[in-house]
């Protein structure tokens, strides 16, 4: 057994002609933040996909705690771009659902369901439904809901880019302020660069065509991380020398494609 | 919440030194009964001057009376008994047939290309004109308007039912994947509750299909019914007694639509703003 908490050796994919991934090999230790940043169609995405095991590798293999994965499971909770969350019900049964697939309810489910609504500052809003709630708060929710099933692993797949750019700086603090309640083991999909070292201790750059990890950049700027530390000047060296490392297969991607 | 108040409806040619605007403003349902009060008072009046024949046309006092006199008699709730009864058998053997059909075509490919060309074609097809032929089979009884009934509306649901399970959102059922939902789990909590609005419009539609089922049906061939009364109104030139049938079927139509919007909104209330 290793002592990563996950470990995904020369992972490939590919979508017809097109290889999305190319041999890609990470491993996240137990407790560590890390991001997976890259211009758009760099395979980022299907990486944490196949991590989640909503998609399957053509080659190579995904181990977390050791065990080698083979589909959806409750040892890692996915935190969606778009919220997910199901319209008929309401805010605390919505948190709920991942135990409620898993069987019987048990009355510490609840209270843990309820510490955690409370934790991600939405104590009050358990009965109200997902339609009458923010952007912002339903992302809330659906980082709470991948917490009640107290995962292994937390996969979050561009969980703020919805969000107008206020509402995305008070998540990221936010984030960082509940992570730091449990330290669970993150991977942490954006093509926001500041947003990828905010709130890191590392992260692994992609580069496209073929999807692959071009980089991996430590972040070691001291927790807790506040909005004047994006004003750092290690912090702006940090962005600036990611930005460089992508900076040709951004332009390449808007420039010459249309999605 | 604040923004649920409805704004209230200026009227257009009023004018009153009490509001702001100067407008007299009503509520919105206070407007709808002025003007269904208006429309009566215009047809009476249309009926008395116009047109002074009741063999073309019964001015709504004339219904009034024949209403009274027909549920005097007791003739009336003969006739309203045998529709109902007709109406409420197949509307539930409809709704059963045609919320579980359409389940299992939502589910099942082979069924779904199985039925779907009878489906798509027998709701298409004015059924109701096959109602003499269901009285050759089936007698001059209820029987042969309840399968007139059952014919039209069961498609309506199955339709919808499969169309409502078929729009589920990919996102939430992937989302259930993750969380480790199994088939089951994946229809029974997210397919199921996330066609309800679509089962229900299905169902509200086959109230008034249902409604044109019954009256047509007995029109062909019946003892009893609100149709039959239609028909030998209509025979005798009894306008009154014609408007009198139309206007309970009117006024069942819009009291089971309503019951149905109320459903709506305690089943679904996620649909409604």
């Amino acid at each position: 057994m290793t002592a990563d908490k996950l470990e995904a050796r020369a992972l490939t994919k590919h979508f017809g002609d097109l290889e999305v991934l190319h041999e890609v090999s990470a491993n996240i230790r137990e407790g560590e933040f890390v991001a997976l940043v890259g211009p758009s169609g760099c395979g980022k995405t299907t990486f944490l996909r196949i991590v989640a095991g909503l998609e399957t590798a053509d080659g190579g293999a995904v181990e977390v705690d050791g065990r080698a994965i083979s589909g959806p499971g409750r040892d890692r909770g996915f935190v969606f771009q778009s919220d997910s969350l199901l319209p008929w019900r309401n805010i605390f049964d919505n948190t709920i659902v991942g135990l409620e697939l898993a069987g019987r309810i048990s009355a510490e489910d609840l209270a843990r369901t309820r510490k955690l609504l409370d934790l991600v500052g939405l104590k009050g809003f358990e009965n109200y439904f997902p339609r009458q709630l923010s952007g912002g708060m339903r992302q809330r929710v659906n980082l709470a809901r991948a917490l009640a099933i107290d995962p292994e692993l937390l996969l979050m797949d561009e969980p703020f880019s919805a969000l107008d750019a206020q509402t995305r700086e008070i998540m990221q603090v936010e984030l960082q302020r509940i992570w730091e309640e449990g330290r669970k083991t993150v991977l942490f999909v954006t093509h926001q660069i500041d947003e990828a070292v905010f709130l890191s201790d590392r992260v692994l750059v992609f580069a496209r065509r073929p999807g692959r990890i071009l980089e991996e950049v430590e972040i070691d700027l001291p927790r807790p991380r506040t909005i004047a530390t994006k004003r750092d000047p290690k912090f702006v060296t940090l962005v600036d020398h990611i930005w460089k490392l992508i900076e040709h297969d951004v332009r390449e991607s808007v420039l010459f494609e249309h999605h | 919440m604040a923004y649920d108040k409805k704004p209230l409806v200026p009227l257009p040619f009023l004018r009153s030194g009490k509001t702001a605007s100067g407008r007299v403003e009503l509520e919105g349902y206070q407007v709808a009964i002025i003007s269904v009060v208006v429309g009566l008072i215009g047809w009476q009046i249309f009926s008395d001057l116009v047109i002074a024949n009741s063999l073309f046309l019964a001015s709504p006092t004339q219904v009034l009376e024949a209403l009274v006199s027909l549920s005097l008699s007791g003739e009336l709730w003969a006739h309203v008994k045998t529709s109902a009864v007709e109406f409420l058998l197949g509307y539930a053997i409809a709704a059963v047939v045609g919320v579980a059909t359409g389940l299992l075509i939502a589910t099942s490919p082979f069924w779904k290309s199985w039925l779907q060309p009878w489906i798509s074609g027998l709701y298409a097809t004015p059924t109701v004109a096959l109602g003499p032929l269901f009285i050759l089979w089936l007698g001059i009884g209820i029987w042969s308007k309840v399968l007139v009934v059952v014919l039209l509306v069961v498609f309506a649901v199955t339709i919808n039912t499969e169309a409502g399970i078929r729009s589920t959102s990919e996102r939430y059922l992937e989302m259930m994947r993750c969380f480790g939902a199994t088939p089951r789990q994946l229809f029974l909590k997210v397919s199921l509750p996330s066609a309800t609005p679509f089962i229900l419009a299905g169902l509200k539609l086959g109230i008034g299909r249902g409604l044109i089922g019954v009256v047509v049906a007995e029109l062909f061939g019946s003892r009893l019914g609100l149709g039959r009364l239609i028909g030998q109104s209509a025979d005798s030139f009894n306008m009154p007694e014609l408007f009198a049938a139309v206007a309970i079927l009117a006024a069942s139509g819009i009291l089971m639509n309503s019951a149905f919007s109320k459903l709506e909104t305690r089943l679904v209330p996620w649909t409604k703003d």
